[in-house]
């Protein structure tokens, strides 16, 4: 079975576009609704190409087409990307319309990009891959989904590299709705975010990998002995012990109904493991944990954690960093561990 | 309703920047008689939709044959004339 490697990786999320300045510099929030920083477009777009690019697609190209640049990969085997919800601000623009004007005035090109594939398949178009085209649309596990289906091709060798997107928008409705069912907006320390991650995936190294993406596990359930177990039988299959993971990056974001799982199960799960964390940073969304396996695959890069990323501000500055295991869970009942490593290990 | 040719040319220049959302465009920049498609402003057959529409919610005037649009988009006067003497509203 082959060895994976994050190979590169660019976002553009609340955080300073393009870069790691978050590592140093971390921009913070007071607001529960925060939207991405977006880089000027025009050096990147011809003014033709962009016009009928929403927000979404033009991160999602921009992000994507750096990460084939940084990798020199132009056609990477696979083009997988995870969206919980799509080109939702063309397709409210849709909806608008259509309830607005009826059926018969409807902007075709709103219709054409409001769809959950749109992504996916204008990265194909833009890099000219005529390969394994693929989109996860999982809500708050689609993500984990998008990444398993890499991690899957790449271990049995079926494709050699994959470019793995993470790619969500939050339009000022589709928050207030969220709000208005009591997912999101009520943060203590927390806001939501939008998403644009490519990952570059692949199963060569290339001397500036970031690290080694080691395993993936996903249970669903409620039943803390059953992922217990699962978590155990994760790590020996892995052959890493409890004792050699150096953080556990996870997904509290300031909702009580959220962090409250985190709290009752990592003391259980993690006993003695330094907590850290990522959604201060770059916000909720449906594909949020792609970030924290960004914060985590640069952390393990850098071999260092930012005192901003612990959860105890106490626990000081290690150095030898060789494994972080991310954990996530969505609405208590879809759990995903995924663990990193240094390129080392 | 009631506009001059000159007028009308004006409000289509600006309505179709808004609705093809040409960004850095301005009406000056389009030239009354320039091909729209192709050359010129370099529309393609997803802005020829976007102009139907645009026919039809703004004057009023349905094209039952998306074809006619090849002749009818050649221009903003082509256009302008057209609407000038079909419009409803």
């Amino acid at each position: 079975m082959n060895d994976i490697y994050i190979l590169a990786a660019r976002q553009i999320s609340a955080q300073s576009p393009l870069c790691e300045a978050w590592m140093d510099t971390p921009v913070s929030y007071d607001e529960a609704y925060v939207r991405s920083i977006d880089p000027d477009y025009k050096p990147y777009f011809a003014p033709n190409a962009a016009r009928r690019l929403g927000k979404i697609l033009k991160r999602a190209l921009l992000t994507s087409r750096q990460v084939m640049e940084a990798c020199r990969i132009p056609h990477p085997d696979a083009i997988i990307t995870a969206t919980g919800l799509g080109c939702i601000e063309n397709t409210g623009f849709f909806l608008d319309a259509l309830t607005r004007e009826g059926e018969e005035l409807l902007k075709p090109t709103h219709f054409m990009q409001s769809t959950h594939n749109t992504i996916s398949s204008l990265i194909a178009i833009d890099a000219h891959c005529h390969g394994y085209n693929s989109t996860y649309s999982h809500k708050g596990i689609s993500f984990e989904c998008a990444l398993l289906d890499a991690f899957m091709q790449l271990k049995n060798g079926s494709i050699q590299t994959a470019l793995v997107g993470a790619h969500d928008e939050m339009t000022p409705d589709y928050f207030k709705l969220l709000k208005r069912i009591g997912y999101l907006g009520h943060a203590t320390n927390g806001f939501s975010g939008e998403t644009a991650l490519a990952l570059m995936l692949g199963s060569v190294p290339n001397g500036q990998a970031l690290c080694r993406l080691q395993g993936i596990e996903m249970q669903y359930g409620t039943d803390r002995a059953a992922l217990q177990q699962t978590f155990g039988r994760f790590l020996q299959q892995l052959a890493v012990g409890p004792d050699d993971i150096d953080a556990v990056m996870i997904g509290v974001n300031g909702q009580a109904s959220n962090d409250r799982c985190y709290a009752e199960l990592c003391p259980v799960l993690f006993p003695g493991r330094k907590l850290i964390r990522y959604k201060h940073l770059f916000g909720e969304s449906y594909t949020a944990p792609g970030s924290g396996l960004y914060a985590a695959a640069v952390c393990l890069n850098r071999q260092r954690i930012p005192a901003h990323l612990r959860m105890h501000p106490s626990h000081t500055e290690q150095c030898g960093l060789r494994h972080i295991l991310l954990y996530n869970q969505f609405e208590n009942k879809n759990h995903s561990f995924i663990l990193l490593s240094s390129c080392g290990e | 309703m009631t506009c001059t040719m000159d007028e009308l040319i004006l409000k289509l220049k600006k309505e179709i920047i808004d609705v093809l959302n040409l960004e850095d465009i301005t009406p000056e920049d389009i030239t009354d008689d320039a091909p729209l498609f192709g050359e010129g402003l370099g529309l393609d057959s997803i802005d020829a939709l976007e102009l139907i529409v645009l026919m039809e919610k703004n004057y009023g005037i349905k094209l039952k044959d998306p074809s006619q649009g090849r002749e009818l988009f050649r221009s903003i006067r082509v256009m302008a004339d057209y609407i000038q003497a079909n419009r409803t509203k």
